[in-house]
């Protein structure tokens, strides 16, 4: 590439970077400055007197604090169970031979593609049934299912690509179905493990739908509701506290983000794994 | 140590059968190749001896007891698959100790194990390393340790050599014969390499298509191939099968008129005959050279006959035919084998 293409590349890329990047430093800088600050024309991009008055309003004065409990425990359970479920379903698809093998894992696929709208109504109702309504545990049982379709698929192109030698070999030297998969096809499989994880982590986290409809009540409410119904209202947004709210909500992501990049992008290859 | 029976034993892959029926005794201390082509269900029988699949019907004893119900952990069998199937996330020494760790030996007698098979097979400054750090052919000693490291009864070998290079190839035949004179242990070896299968076996039972074609020592098979799959399988360059018949004491066809030993019977027949007993220059036939391939030790000539089926001679080393020159060329009469021509191709004796 000559001088002068890579200079406009370059350029290029880094416009793109500030366009997108744009936001979030605007929600950042909104989150600390002083309500005198955020309605002022010409307005300013940094903010002349930082404070962290919201954060301390938000922790101190709102439940926002519950909210947050909500969301860890909420997209952490959802994690747990769909990341149990979809290895060892990943591991039947794959492994197992059985009549309607591929319909089955098509047939998982096409329930995702089932509009959510639809489905709320009858989940909710059933919730009530089941004397989950407005409870963490009926959010964790709604993000199943619409999370489990998806790491299901996801792992289980991770899990063809464990060789099925592997598992043979660990079977001929002793161990059980169960010791080898936990041995032997578990380990192998931590990369696509951590990714799918991290899918249906975010997914939960930033789940407002089902969120809305399924929980009515302080106690079970999760981020994105919370802050919503917490800080807009029909007269006023109170937007240094939605800021201030937002970036609390996306620091944890952006810290796992940054831990855990890696497996983030094997994610999107997998398949291409080698055994 | 045990010996291994397999009795009628079927494995049909829904409507494909990938075995028929197939009986075959291998003695205790044994080391039997099986030989074919893919898809001849070898690696399908090593698999139903480990336990991996299960048979349709049949039955498989290991040192005299049925094991067809019994999980692979419960055979006590060893195997070395063609891929080696290393455990990534374990080092060297984990890997080897792993089949004993299963069984549950405890630590201090691991490790001596460990350090026992890492010395016969020279792996011992390998230890710590990973799979992925060690190359082909260490791989595959690796991949033997975990086999040895546990005394089974029976090892199960499949392809084991097929990935590695021509000259380590060679080598680790070598070790494997010297291996098992040293263990005294019953192997069965699955390979698709004639080669492998005639220097390293006691006996050889050759597959096709599912079924035994024959199971004898190497020279008896290479010797007085049982029909015409087996005796075009064995042997390079293959042995020429050429087609004609039997009629008053005398093979025609293809241009060839020779004498037979008496009490064959009459009828269309293949006649067989291995390229070295094949004469050029001299003899009672007739051939026109096509091709001549000097390997250095000994020259191939291919050669035209007059009905057009082609025949392969071994030369000696400086012989230098002319592309296109008719020559005499001569059938060795104790080289001889006939074959029904059939579809079976079962081979024709004289009757005594």
């Amino acid at each position: 590439m000559t001088f002068l293409g890579r200079l406009a590349f370059n350029l290029i890329a880094w416009a793109l970077v500030l366009v997108i990047a744009f936001p979030l430093a605007w929600m950042v800088v909104t989150a600390l400055k002083p309500q005198s600050e955020l309605f002022r024309r010409p307005p300013g991009f940094l903010p002349e007197a930082p404070t962290l008055d919201h954060f301390r309003r938000l922790l101190e004065e709102t439940p926002f604090a519950t909210y947050f409990g909500n969301s860890v425990i909420l997209a952490t359970a959802t994690t747990a169970v769909v990341i149990a479920l979809a290895t060892l379903g990943a591991y039947s698809l794959v492994r197992f031979r059985y009549r309607g093998r591929e319909s089955l894992a098509f047939l998982v696929l096409f329930t995702y593609l089932l509009p959510s709208v639809v489905l709320i109504l009858p989940l909710y109702l059933m919730m009530v049934r089941l004397g989950l309504a407005n409870t963490l545990a009926s959010l964790v049982i709604a993000y199943t299912t619409f999370a489990l379709p998806y790491a299901l698929w996801l792992l289980r192109s991770f899990m063809a690509g464990v060789p099925e030698d592997l598992e043979s070999a660990a079977l001929v030297d002793g161990a059980s179905r169960l010791g080898a998969f936990r041995d032997v096809i578990l380990p192998q499989l931590v990369p696509g493990i951590i990714s799918t994880a991290l899918f249906t982590f975010i997914l939960s986290w930033n789940e407002y739908l089902y969120a809305l409809v399924l929980v009515n009540s302080d106690a079970a409410r999760p981020l994105t509701t919370g802050v919503m119904s917490m800080l807009i209202s029909a007269f006023n947004i109170e937007w240094s506290l939605l800021m201030a709210a937002s970036v609390m909500m996306s620091l944890p992501l952006i810290v796992v983000f940054a831990f855990l990049q890696g497996y983030l992008t094997r994610g999107f290859g997998a398949g291409a794994v080698k055994g | 140590m045990a010996g291994v029976e397999l009795h009628r034993l079927r494995k049909e892959f829904g409507a494909f059968v990938a075995l028929e029926g197939l009986d075959l005794r291998v003695e205790e201390g044994e080391f039997v190749a099986l030989l074919g082509p893919s898809g001849c269900g070898k690696t399908t029988t090593l698999r139903m001896l480990a336990g991996l699949e299960f048979p349709t019907a049949g039955e498989i004893r290991i040192g005299g007891r049925v094991v067809n119900d019994l999980p692979p952990a419960r055979r006590d069998v060893a195997m070395v698959f063609q891929s080696y199937a290393l455990y990534p996330h374990m080092t060297v020494a984990q890997n080897i100790a792993y089949p004993l760790k299963k069984r549950g030996v405890p630590r201090a007698e691991r490790a001596a194990a460990v350090a026992r098979v890492a010395e016969l097979l020279q792996l011992t400054p390998l230890l710590d390393r990973r799979p992925r750090q060690l190359s082909g052919g260490q791989q595959q000693r690796v991949a033997l340790g975990r086999a040895l490291v546990r005394d089974p009864q029976v090892f199960l070998l499949d392809e084991p050599l097929s990935n590695l290079d021509a000259k380590l190839r060679a080598h680790m035949r070598a070790e494997l014969i010297e291996l098992h004179h040293r263990l005294g242990r019953t192997m069965i070896y699955v390979t698709h390499d004639q080669l492998e299968a005639m220097t390293m076996s006691d006996r050889i039972a050759v597959l096709s298509a599912g079924r035994l074609m024959q199971f004898d020592t190497p020279g008896a098979i290479y010797d007085r191939p049982a029909n015409r799959f087996v005796a075009g399988f064995i042997g390079t360059p293959a042995m020429n099968l050429i087609e004609g018949r039997i009629a008053a004491g005398r093979f025609t066809g293809q241009g060839l008129d020779l004498p037979l030993a008496p009490g064959l019977p009459e009828g269309p027949a293949v006649l067989g005959v291995r390229p070295e007993h094949v004469t050029i220059g001299e003899g009672a036939q007739r051939g026109r050279v096509r091709v001549v391939e000097p390997t250095g030790h000994e020259t191939i000539v291919i050669a035209e006959l007059p009905g057009g089926a082609l025949v392969t001679a071994r030369a000696p080393a400086r012989a230098r035919p002319a592309i296109g020159e008719v020559l005499p060329l001569g059938l060795d009469p104790d080289g001889l084998h006939l074959f029904a021509a059939d579809e079976e191709g079962a081979r024709i004796d004289p009757a005594r």
